[in-house]
Parts: structure tokens; sequence; C-alpha cells
């Protein structure tokens, strides 16, 4: 008897080191745990499914933002850590700064059919150090998006012919449109309370006045400070007339729009499968989402790409051949990343991007336009995803917001406090 | 029988050697270490230049950090001191209970106790929701009939994070205080009784006199406890206005794991730790020399 499961642990031992031989491990880490995260399993179950006995990821999703990179950093220091991970492109100052990337050479991407042509300019050079070299490859461009209510906007005359919103665009007819919105139980706009959407909606009014947020080492500099203030301004306005409800947690302000207590809501593209979920079980009333209006001069969205990067493994560096798999596996996935796409990203690879069926899937192509003029957080080691930016947007963007600050107190201190960090 | 004090001193080393060994490597080595680091420029991983006491300096001039050590030190006093005397109230009352309803009341008080830190501010943060919180019906009357969030308007924050700490912590402290409480002999009070002390002389001249070692061990505890509080902050801060909020666990943390400077957040730790030896040895003395008057 003992024998017999003697020789049982010992042909299923053979198997699976016969098995390890012919399978090549690919050691992935990523932070995508909301509904894109489902999205991403499924690409993973397809891609070790159709490459069976071949290659193999084993895939592990961590905490996201500062747990994540502190994470990769601490392993790649020690020599640990995965073959491959995902990386936003906004934190990769940091990345490059501390040494936990490694570059990949323009040989290794050729090889794997990774063109930068297939990348629009600004996403793809996001991906590059100071030094000029490439640190990672990207898989999709975020950013935040207006969802509206059809019924509740068409009532106040506000939805063209085509089921888009009409007259959002200048400041003042967005503010006058929210007045019309706003009832004694509707809330005219929710925006979540929390710093980093406070961020991204101010830095995408800045940018729409061509303002810049960081040059040259300095923070808010000149005349910059003056339209950092007009777009607190702004937001305060929300607020102040009553329009957008104060200090609302971010699953409450997702459910005030999603009960009809609110016109419109102000979130990420990931919140997308939230409502086309809702939508499919019949929950949801008949929704919409588009770029952000142009408030100011001309058109621009703060932006983000989620990216894949190789670790900096310092004395255990991913090998050549196993380098190429993970490019092979990276440039898959850019090439199925209409799957992605569910999770309501616009997908980086523009043949992806610009294909029909992309142009086909609502509502991503109804807000897809944004990423021709998206504008991504400045390149610095204190920018970024979980960055001293995003803390500072806590402190003053969401606090001017929310009319404890005035705009020009509020710009003022932040722009004081980031560039003291920045010593 | 005779024994050689030579060998007594043998076995006696045989004897503590893994704990001196263990507490060596894993206290006393790491804490060297780090006061050496808090003299560095280091970054998170690595070594860095010696740069003497500027990390002590620039401390002492960072607004951040005299934020961090005003709301460490305002927490403490606003949760170690309730915490003590709840609990206490509470023992006082469940001690009367007898039977399975004591054990019933004890389980209910000790319940919240048992949840992770992650749950009790999920909990809370549910049910003070500016928009869909149950408290907020609570909180409207003191509020002119507006609801109000609570943990972003920046007075209500610590209160509010320090009443969420009492009740969390209450249950263990309350079992400290049953264990003293049952220590304390019945017949004292017979005899009490017999001469005639009324409820309010037992009280004072027998109960808290004797529950008073127990008194200072909860507080020594729950203090040392709250001066290194972070997780609560942490969490229902989040998002917010963390600058005006920030604890000191917090602002180690943010300067090691965010802005990566290794040497910083390890002066502020040395500060915290002196500040936390210096502090609990003197109130368990000054409280240990009160109780035995």
């Amino acid at each position: 008897m003992i024998r017999k499961i003697l020789y049982a642990t010992l042909a299923s031992a053979a198997l699976t080191v016969g098995a390890a031989h012919a399978t090549e491990t690919i050691v992935w880490w990523d932070f995508l745990s909301g509904g894109d995260g489902v999205r991403m399993k499924a690409m993973l179950d397809e891609f070790n499914k159709e490459h069976d006995g071949k290659v193999h990821i084993d895939a592990t999703t961590l905490e996201w933002g500062v747990p994540f990179y502190t994470k990769v950093q601490t392993s790649a220091a020690t020599g640990q850590g995965p073959d491959v991970m995902t990386y936003h492109e906004s934190r990769m100052p940091l990345g490059i700064s501390t040494g936990s990337l490694s570059p990949i050479a323009p040989e290794e991407l050729a090889a794997a059919g990774i063109k930068a042509s297939d990348f629009g300019p600004a996403n793809w050079k996001a991906a590059q150090g100071t030094d000029g070299q490439q640190y990672a490859v990207p898989l999709d461009i975020h950013s935040i998006i207006l969802y509206y209510n059809k019924d509740m906007l068409r009532k106040a005359g506000l939805l063209g012919d085509d089921g888009k919103p009409k007259g959002l665009d200048g400041a003042a007819n967005f503010d006058a449109a929210l007045a019309k919105l706003t009832t004694k139980e509707v809330a005219g706009l929710s925006v979540p309370n929390d710093g980093a959407t406070g961020w991204r909606i101010f830095y995408t009014l800045l940018n729409q006045q061509d303002g810049q947020f960081f040059k040259d080492g300095k923070f808010l500099d000149g005349d910059n400070l003056d339209k950092a203030t007009t777009a607190l301004a702004e937001m305060q306005k929300w607020v102040k007339s009553g329009a957008t409800p104060a200090n609302t947690e971010y699953p409450a302000s997702i459910a005030l729009f999603t009960s009809g207590k609110a016109a419109m809501h102000i979130n990420g593209v990931w919140e997308v499968p939230t409502m086309v979920d809702l939508a499919k079980k019949g929950q949801l009333f008949d929704w919409g989402a588009i770029q952000i209006p142009t408030f100011y001069a001309h058109p621009a969205t703060w932006a983000d790409s989620h990216s894949f990067a190789i670790p900096n493994r310092v004395g255990n560096p991913v090998d050549p051949a196993k380098r190429k798999l993970v490019l092979d596996a990276v440039h898959w996935f850019n090439e199925h990343s209409l799957e992605w796409a569910g999770g309501g990203h616009i997908p980086a690879y523009l043949p992806v991007q610009e294909s029909a069926e992309f142009k086909a899937l609502k509502p991503n192509s109804d807000y897809s336009s944004l990423a021709k003029t998206a504008v991504f957080d400045p390149v610095s080691t204190l920018a970024g995803v979980a960055s001293p930016v995003y803390d500072a947007s806590g402190n003053y963007v969401i606090p001017a917001m929310m009319g404890d600050m005035t705009p020009a107190d509020a710009a003022k201190k932040m722009r004081d406090d980031l560039q003291g960090q920045a010593k | 029988m005779l024994r050689s004090k030579r060998s007594e001193y043998t076995t006696a080393a045989i004897l503590m050697a893994p704990f001196v060994v263990i507490y060596g490597l894993l206290f006393v080595y790491p804490t060297i270490k780090m006061a050496q680091l808090s003299l560095t420029d280091a970054p998170l991983i690595g070594a860095g230049k010696w740069v003497g006491l500027d990390n002590y300096y620039r401390l002492a001039s960072d607004r951040l950090f005299s934020v961090a050590v005003w709301n460490t030190v305002y927490f403490v006093i606003l949760s170690v001191v309730p915490s003590t005397l709840v609990a206490m109230l509470v023992a006082l009352g469940v001690n009367r209970l007898k039977g399975w309803t004591q054990s019933v009341v004890l389980a209910a008080f000790f319940l919240p106790y048992i949840l992770p830190v992650s749950v009790v501010f999920r909990i809370w943060s549910w049910m003070f929701d500016k928009d869909f919180g149950i408290a907020q019906n609570a909180v409207q009357l003191f509020n002119n009939g507006q609801h109000l969030s609570i943990f972003r308007t920046i007075p209500l924050f610590m209160p509010a994070v320090a009443f969420v700490t009492v009740w969390w912590l209450l249950g263990f402290n309350v079992l400290l205080f049953i264990a003293g409480l049952r220590n304390i002999s019945t017949e004292i009070y017979e005899a009490a009784g017999l001469d005639g002390a009324s409820r309010w002389a037992q009280f004072t001249r027998i109960t808290w006199p004797l529950v008073w070692p127990v008194t200072v061990l909860v507080f020594t505890i729950n203090l040392i406890l709250q001066l290194k509080i972070f997780d609560q902050v942490y969490l229902f801060a989040n998002g917010g206005r963390v600058g005006a909020t920030m604890v000191m666990v917090q602002f180690i943390f943010t300067e090691a794991f965010q802005m990566n400077k290794g040497g910083l957040a390890a002066a502020a730790s040395v500060v915290l730790f002196v500040l936390i030896v210096v502090l609990s040895v003197v109130q368990f003395q000054l409280l240990r020399a009160r109780g035995a008057r």
C-alpha cells in the first residue's frame, strides 16, 4: 500500500516537473480589483487557454496605490518580484527615480511587434524617462467623463436629437444648465469628495485654460496661479449654488446618480461597468456618458494610462528569454484590448481604438474623443496616482470646492505646500 | 543541597539565551539601526549619506510634523481618559449582574473588539455617511436639520474618531476591570456593610483603591496604544484633508513609503519612540505613587 502511494506521488511529481519544463511561467502583478479587474481575469484566462502548454501567466492582484508601489520598490531592490506588472504612467517618474523599472530596448520592442506608431504620441511618451528610454508599454487611457440622465436632460431641454447633451460648453452655460437641472429633490451634478476626483476635475479645468501645473521645477508659477484660482472658483460655484451636494462620499455620489437623485455625475470611466450592469438588470434609466464639456478656451481632459512595465530586479534580473515572452504577452493584451474596453477604458493601442468594433462599442465611443486632447499628469516624483499632488488635492482642492477655503487661498497654499516638498 | 554559583549562572544563561537572542535580534538591533538611519538622508531602500542631526532640525521646523504631534496628543487626551473611565463604569455595572445575563452583556460589549479596524471603519463610515447614513437622523437634530459630513468637518474629526475608537476597544478594557473587581473579596464588602458603610463609601474606600492597579494598567496600555494611532485616522481621512488630520505614525508612513525619505521617517520614529517611553514611564510612576499613598 505504502509503496503504491509512493509510486503515485513520484509519478505525479515527475509529471509536474515535466509540465514545468514545457510551460514557461510569467509572474504577473496588477492592482486591478474593480469592475475592470474582473475583465482582466477573463482576459488572463483566455491568454492562458490560448497558450496552453507553452506560456502560463501566474497573476496576483495587489492593493492599489501606495501599498502597490511600495511593494514593487522594495521587492525590486531585493531581487524579488514579478516578471511583469501593471503601472500607472503618471507614477513612472517615481519608479524610474528609485530604479525600480527596467528600461525596454527598441530591439526588444521591435521583436515583439510593439511599435510607437501604434500609440498616441503623448501616451507613448508618458512611458519614457527623462533619459528618453522606454520603461513601459501603455494598455489603456482612462479619464473622467460626464455621466448623464437622458430623461432629466430632455425635460430641461438640454438633450440634442442625437441623444447627447447640448449647451453644456462654456463655464457660464454649464452653470446655467446646472441651475435648470437642480430642483428640491434632484441635484444637478454629483461629485465624489475625494482628493483624487478633485484633482482630476481641477487639472482638466486648468488645462482647458492652457494652465501649467508644474513647469521647470515650479508649481503654479506666474499666471498659472490665477488659472488655478479660476478652476477652483468654478468648482466651488457648483456646491455654493446648491447644484452639487457638498461632501458626498464616493459610493454615495454614484448612488445619488443611479437612484435618480442627481441628473449628472462626474467620475472615472471605470464606473462605466457599474452603469452597464445596472442597465442590463433593468435597474437604470436611459443614461449616457460624454467627454467633460469645454469650460474654457479648448477641450482638454485629465488622463492617465495603465501600462505594463518590467521591474528592475537587482541581482536577479528577468532573463532575456523571459523578457521576450513578457513583451509578446503584452502585445497580445494590446491586440485583445477591445475586451479591456468593456471596463470603460479607451484602448491605448490605436489599431483597436480606431477599429470598427470599438467604434460600435457604447458608451465608450461617445467619449473616446477625449483621448485626442488628453493631458497626462505633470512629470514629477511628487505627481501621479497616490502621490503628494493627490494628497494636496484633498488638502486644498476639495476644501475650496466645499467652500471651507477661498479659491485664491487654496491655490496659493497648494502651490506653497508642493513647492516646499520639492526641496 | 549544595550547588555552585557558577553552574547556576550557566543554567540561567542557557535558559535566558533564547529570549535575549530574539529580543536583541528583533528589537534592540533594529532600534539601533533606526537611530543610525535617522542621521542619514537614506531613501526607503538602501544606504544614505551621513547628515548629522539635519533630519531632526527639519522635523522641528516642519509644519506638518507639528500638526501630527499635536493631533496625536489631542487624540490621546480624547480617547485614553474616556476609554478608561467608561470601561470602569461598564465593568461596575456588569459586575453586579449575575449568571448568564452577565455573560451575554459582557459578550455584547466585547463584540466590537474582535472586529478588524477596516470593518469598524466601514460600519461607522456607513452609519455617518452624509447622504445615506442612519446616524444623520441624530446629527440633523444638532445641525439645523441639515446633514453634516462628520469626518470631513475638521473640528469634529478627532472627537469622532476617538468616539469610534473608545467604542471599538471598550470590551477589552472592561474585561481587565472585571478581572480586577472579581479579585476583591466579598468579605470586605460584607464587613463594611455591617459597619454601616454607604454604597458611595464602599466605592470610594474599598473598590476604587483596590481596583487602582488595574486602572493604572488600563490607562498605560491605552496610552501607549493611542500614541501609536494610525489605522482609524488613515482610513477615515483617506482622500480628505490628510494635512489637517495627520498623526505621527501616519507622518512616518507618508514620509517613508510615499515620499521615499527613509532618514526623515526614521528621525520621526525616534521622536515618537522617545515620546512614548517618557510619557508612559512618567505616567505609570505618577499614578502608581498616588495609588500607593
